[in-house]
């Protein structure tokens, strides 16, 4: 029941994951299309950044304290990348240059959300396997 | 010359009409041209002489004949560099008189035998080998003389050829050519080729006399020299003759002789290149420039003459050809592309390895007369295109009877306003055109109404935010600086409605009460550094003309003031909140004078940049950008706000320019580096430079945007500036002195329009209090050759882009990444350049490149030594760096060029001179190299932000004496020149005066240097001789060579 339950929570993280990504996504096509001006594009994005890592880093190090080792392996690389964006405190848009990297914050969050789908559908996965496992053993 | 009667009948044709008869005589003979292969022997042999002959030797010689072409033209140059043993044929061969014996036999014996007449001009040539006789060009001209239509290249050539040799083989050769292109055109061809050919040739006179070998052509050869090129082709013995002009110059020596390698280029071009038809062809004139880089056989001369290297000694040139051939255009001070042809497809584009852009300086100053003209429509509203908003502009066309206009960037038809209307004249054309400066002018301004506004135009606003730390005191700039304001109030823009504030700050911030009801300034201190706030609500910001006399005031007891102020910290991030806060109601100009490291409060710095282990690592950018958030936050705020920040940094010792540079680059501002203040010294620099900051017009709280026709788009932006949106560049404040880059992209694969139109708008409050829009209209034509965009390309655009585009690299690279990259590009420029060329020439040794880009490879070089990127961590310091690069990125182009390539002149015998009035002052510039500098001399380097004035060791005491008086003899860093009671110290303070009025955005300081007096010398001036090897840089020379190398390695 208990890894059923786990499952459920790590469902719920990613799909957070997922909204918050899709809403910086968001964030920078509107700037694109001078829907928002970069002051408040920048400051939406930032404002979500650290949310961002640090619901990843828990959901990993969940993955790890569950026993689901092979999970937690997957989600290692994105937490190292987001990792050393930090320690060389490049994690924040910066305004003044936004529209030149423009296309580079784009195509690194297209590829995070690419990655976290890919583990979202590992994760149901897993769950619904838990899920009819538990009902096996139920009966 | 001895050419049979034939041949002089063949002339008289010629004379006719030079081009297309001599041709189709040729072409009779074309056949010949097979047999010219042969000739070619003689210079053929340097290229491909069995090859052509095989070809040739059909009859179908017209078509083949375009190989011929290309490989006579290689001939000359290269047909020593290829085999050696061909050049000996040459000189034979170029005997003329073989030819002529030759000729009879040679347009029917020519065609057949492209092997035979090898030998026949082998033979030939031996007899002959006269001794190597130098002289081509006047055998060249002699041809000519005879020849009537000489002017024309080609023809004279071809002419001549078949009139000395029976060079009617070689003549056929390029009748094929000829034919297929009516004469006219190729007369038109030819003439262009020929003005860019001379300025070569004036080059090579030097390179000929070294190589008297390679031109061993006797005198009569010369007519035959001219076959040559043909020669190569078709027949043999004028081949001969013609193969030397080329190779024996390594240019191409003469005009006439450059001609022909224009031919053949073009000719290849349209048939290699475009695959057109040969008639089709005509419209491709292709010229290029060369330098031979091949040694000279038995001498250890890298083969490269220095007097020879492009130099730009008139300055800046701009292309003239594009603004005739549009004259609606706007003036290139405003808006040059770099180049003025627009690819029509991706893959063009893929091709051109140079950015394709354009560099923009929407307020240049206008010379009188040329201002802009003001529009204003009140009662229409201003008239632009509904679906992309262009403004009308003279490139709109007006249908309908004019009821109707179409847009000429989106091609959508708008329909006229009411008030606008006019009826259309017979041709189409307005009957009110002329009192319509928008449809007749690149560049005009419309007066733009409230829907323009988004508030109220703010007045001009300027606020001194002043440190008062123990060193600014010290160091007097203080006492300037006050001054200095105080000397430019009656002429700051916008009286009466000019506002005006300050802040001075050490490790408090003072602020200033200046109430026009007080009759002195209240001073409030906060210390409170972490919570700033503003102890005022307003009247720390006043009218000037209602509290004039408050500020006068101020400015009088400023210095007094703190004179014992001992102390030492500067809370310059604090004192900036401050302002910011006092300012951001209404925004306006923010001039920051900063003499110490900022110590205290947020945006704080610590010493950085002294560390050696630092440079050639990856870290090494990391010196070069702001180490601390706050500085890129405040920016952004500032521009938010539309407040421009001016950093003034004047400290003797490390004050991170890095970071407090950042606050001027995005706000439109400018930094202004004075190291190691000193008043007695930097006075006269400070004073002019700020008083010039505080007096130009002003545009304030604009924006600029740069449209362009469908199928084209600007991408990047470059420059001191913040974008508000992809495309949209905010500017808090902009003067003349700022230009701004950009580069562009295709959308589309392939463009089908013509012509590309740009249009730069600038809209903005003008310091009188009116909302302006400022358009410049331009339009390029689209191509779809990578010829014809090389011929329309801007040096003086491309270098500013590459300069921008290589400043930016070190803000994320090393700097030697930097640098290497606009090497690179200018070699895959060459290049691609080459290779539009190259197979059909055979080019060996020697350099091609296009007449526009002549500058380019010293122009690289230069920017490579230029202070933001030259050498590593003992080259430059680093917020001299820092400071440089953040000027560079805003210089419009004509300074940048000045400032990378400067004027370097010598003044002592114009001293000399008795009666000589500046007006008549005449000095030619000089290679900046050392070898320019003679000791008895005296000379000005002016790069356009100092002069270096170099006394030679061996100067006349009496020069020295007059302009210095009794200092000659001391030490020079503590001489300040000033007028002396002497003729000779009078005019060269004329001189001087005369110089910086050229340009007024920049002071340029006098340092005097006396030859030998290190390091002194080799810090003002030695390092800056960008054409010598300096410290493990390349000279101009080395430089050209290992350009060339890399040309050729996988062409």
């Amino acid at each position: 029941m208990g890894d059923l339950f786990a499952w459920l929570l790590f469902f719920l993280m990613l799909v957070s994951l997922l909204a918050i990504i899709v809403y910086q996504l968001m964030c920078l096509a509107d700037l694109e299309f001078d829907y928002i001006n970069p002051y408040d594009s920048a400051s939406r994005i930032n404002q979500m950044v650290l949310p961002e890592f640090i619901t990843q880093g828990v959901l990993c190090f969940l993955y790890l304290i569950t026993g689901h080792w092979f999970m937690s392996l997957l989600s290692v690389p994105y937490l190292y990348y987001n990792v050393t964006l930090y320690m060389k405190r490049k994690h924040l848009v910066d305004v003044t240059e936004i529209f030149n990297q423009l296309n580079w914050e784009k195509k690194q969050r297209l590829f995070k959300l690419g990655y976290l789908i890919f583990i979202l559908f590992i994760s149901l996965f897993w769950m619904i396997w838990s899920a009819l496992e538990e009902e096996e053993h139920a009966f | 010359m001895k050419t049979t009667g034939t041949e002089n009948a063949d002339r008289a044709n010629f004379p006719q009409r030079p081009a297309a008869s001599p041709f189709t005589a040729a072409s009779q003979s074309t056949t010949p041209f097979l047999s010219s292969g042969p000739v070619v022997g003689s210079e053929a042999f340097a290229f491909r002489p069995a090859p052509p002959n095989a070809p040739q030797t059909t009859p179908s010689a017209p078509q083949t004949t375009r190989p011929y072409l290309s490989s006579g033209l290689m001939v000359g140059s290269e047909a020593s560099g290829f085999r050696p043993t061909q050049p000996v044929r040459y000189n034979d061969p170029s005997i003329p008189r073989p030819p002529s014996s030759f000729v009879p036999p040679p347009t029917g014996t020519l065609q057949h035998h492209p092997t035979p007449q090898f030998f026949s001009t082998a033979q030939a040539p031996p007899p002959r080998t006269s001794p190597g006789q130098p002289v081509f060009p006047p055998p060249i001209r002699a041809p000519a003389g005879h020849v009537p239509s000489p002017p024309v290249y080609l023809h004279s050539q071809p002419q001549i050829s078949s009139g000395q040799m029976g060079s009617p083989p070689q003549s056929i050769n390029y009748v094929p050519s000829g034919r297929s292109v009516p004469p006219s055109s190729s007369d038109s061809l030819f003439s262009a080729p020929r003005s860019t050919l001379q300025p070569l040739q004036s080059a090579f006179p030097g390179y000929s006399s070294k190589s008297p070998n390679a031109v061993t052509q006797p005198p009569p050869v010369q007519s035959a020299p001219v076959f040559t090129h043909q020669g190569g082709y078709g027949p043999p013995p004028p081949a001969t003759s013609t193969p030397f002009l080329a190779h024996q110059r390594g240019y191409v020596p003469p005009p006439p002789v450059a001609a022909p390698p224009a031919f053949y280029s073009r000719e290849q071009m349209q048939h290699q290149g475009s695959g057109l038809p040969m008639g089709a062809v005509q419209g491709l004139t292709e010229d290029f420039s060369s330098l031979s880089l091949a040694s000279v056989p038995g001498s250890l001369d890298p083969g490269l003459d220095s007097k020879v290297l492009p130099r730009p000694l008139d300055g800046d040139v701009e292309p003239k050809s594009f603004a005739e051939m549009y004259p609606l255009n706007c003036n290139s001070r405003y808006l040059r592309l770099t180049t003025s042809a627009i690819p029509n497809s991706q893959s063009l584009t893929s091709r051109w390895h140079l950015p394709l852009g354009a560099v923009v300086c929407p307020l240049a100053e206008a010379p009188e007369g040329e201002e802009v003209p003001i529009v204003n429509f009140a009662t229409t509203g201003i008239i632009r295109c509904r679906r992309c908003r262009t403004y009308v502009n003279p490139y709109m066309t007006f249908t309908d009877g004019g009821r109707k206009f179409r847009c000429n960037i989106c091609a959508l038809l708008n329909d006229v306003p009411g008030d606008y209307f006019a009826q259309l004249d017979a041709n189409g054309r307005r009957i009110d055109l002329n009192e319509r400066p928008e449809l007749t002018k690149g560049t005009v301004e419309f007066i733009a109404p409230a829907e323009y506004m988004v508030r109220p135009p703010m007045p001009p606003l300027y606020f001194f935010v002043i440190d008062v730390s123990i060193s600014a005191v010290r160091s007097g700039m203080l006492e300037v600086v006050a001054q200095t304001i105080k000397s430019c109030l009656d002429r700051l823009p916008g009286f009466p409605r000019t506002q005006i504030g300050f802040i001075t700050f050490d490790s408090s911030i003072h602020f200033y009460n200046m109430k026009s009801s007080l009759t002195q300034p209240q001073m409030m201190v906060v210390t409170d550094l972490d919570d700033i706030f503003v102890p005022l609500p307003d009247d720390l910001l006043v009218n000037l003309s209602e509290s004039r006399s408050v500020v006068d005031v101020f400015l009088d007891s400023l210095p007094s003031m703190f004179q014992d102020n001992v102390n030492m910290e500067s809370a310059f991030g604090p004192a900036i909140k401050a302002a910011f806060m006092v300012m951001n109601q209404l925004g306006g100009k923010m001039l920051i004078f900063q003499n110490t490291l900022p110590s205290l409060g947020v945006g704080r710095l610590r010493l950085r940049g002294d560390d050696l282990r630092v440079y050639g690592t990856d870290k090494e950018h990391t010196l070069r950008i702001p180490e601390d958030p706050f500085y890129k936050q405040m920016a952004a705020d500032c521009t938010k706000y539309q407040i421009a920040v001016n950093v003034y940094a004047l400290s003797d010792k490390y004050t991170d320019i890095a970071s407090l540079g950042t606050l001027a680059k995005y706000t439109g501002g400018q930094i202004y580096y004075y190291p190691s203040f000193q008043s007695s010294i930097h006075k006269e620099k400070l004073r002019h430079e700020l008083a010039r900051d505080l007096t130009r017009e002003t545009a304030w709280e604009s924006v600029l945007r740069i449209r362009c026709g469908k199928g084209v788009r600007f991408t990047t932006y470059h420059g001191n500036f913040m974008l508000r949106s992809t495309d949209l560049i905010a500017l808090p404040a902009v003067d003349c002195d700022k230009a701004y880059a950009m580069q562009m992209s295709l959308e589309e694969t392939l463009l089908t329009t013509q012509t590309v139109y740009f249009q730069v708008a600038l809209l903005y409050t003008s310091s009188s209090g009116e909302r302006r829009i400022r358009v410049h209209t331009a339009a390029a034509p689209v191509v779809s050759e990578l010829g014809e965009m090389y011929r329309q390309a801007d040096t003086g655009a491309i270098i500013s882009l590459f300069c921008r585009l290589a400043i930016e690299k070190t803000l994320s690279y090393k700097l030697e990444e930097a640098r290497s990259s606009i090497q690179q590009r200018i070699v895959k420029a060459f290049r691609e350049y080459r290779n539009l060329y190259a197979v059909q020439h055979r080019l060996g040794g020697r350099m091609i490149y296009p007449e526009s880009l002549k500058f380019l490879p010293l122009y690289g070089l230069a920017l490579c030594k230029s202070i933001p990127l030259r050498g590593g961590y003992a080259d430059a310091q680093l917020d001299e760096r820092c400071a440089a690069g953040h000027t560079m990125m805003a210089l419009p182009v004509k300074n940048l060029l000045k400032l990378l390539y400067p004027n370097l002149v010598r003044v002592d015998e114009y001293l000399g001179k008795a009666s000589s009035k500046p007006d008549e002052l005449n000095i030619s510039r000089l290679p900046v190299t050392a070898e320019s500098l003679d000791s008895r001399g005296l000379y000005i380097y002016d790069d356009g932000l100092r002069f270096v004035i170099w006394f030679g060791k061996m100067l006349p005491p009496d020069i020295a004496m007059n302009l210095l008086g009794e200092d000659f003899a001391t030490d020079f860093s503590r001489v300040i020149l000033s007028e002396r009671d002497s003729e000779m110290s009078r005019k060269l303070m004329e001189i001087l005066k005369k110089f910086r009025e050229i340009d007024p955005s920049y002071y340029q300081m006098n340092h005097l240097v006396r030859q030998g007096e290190q390091p002194r010398e080799g810090f003002f001036l030695l390092t800056n001789l960008i054409e010598d090897q300096v410290g493990g840089m390349n000279g101009y020379i080395d430089w050209i060579q290992q350009i060339h190398r890399q040309v050729q390695q996988n062409a």
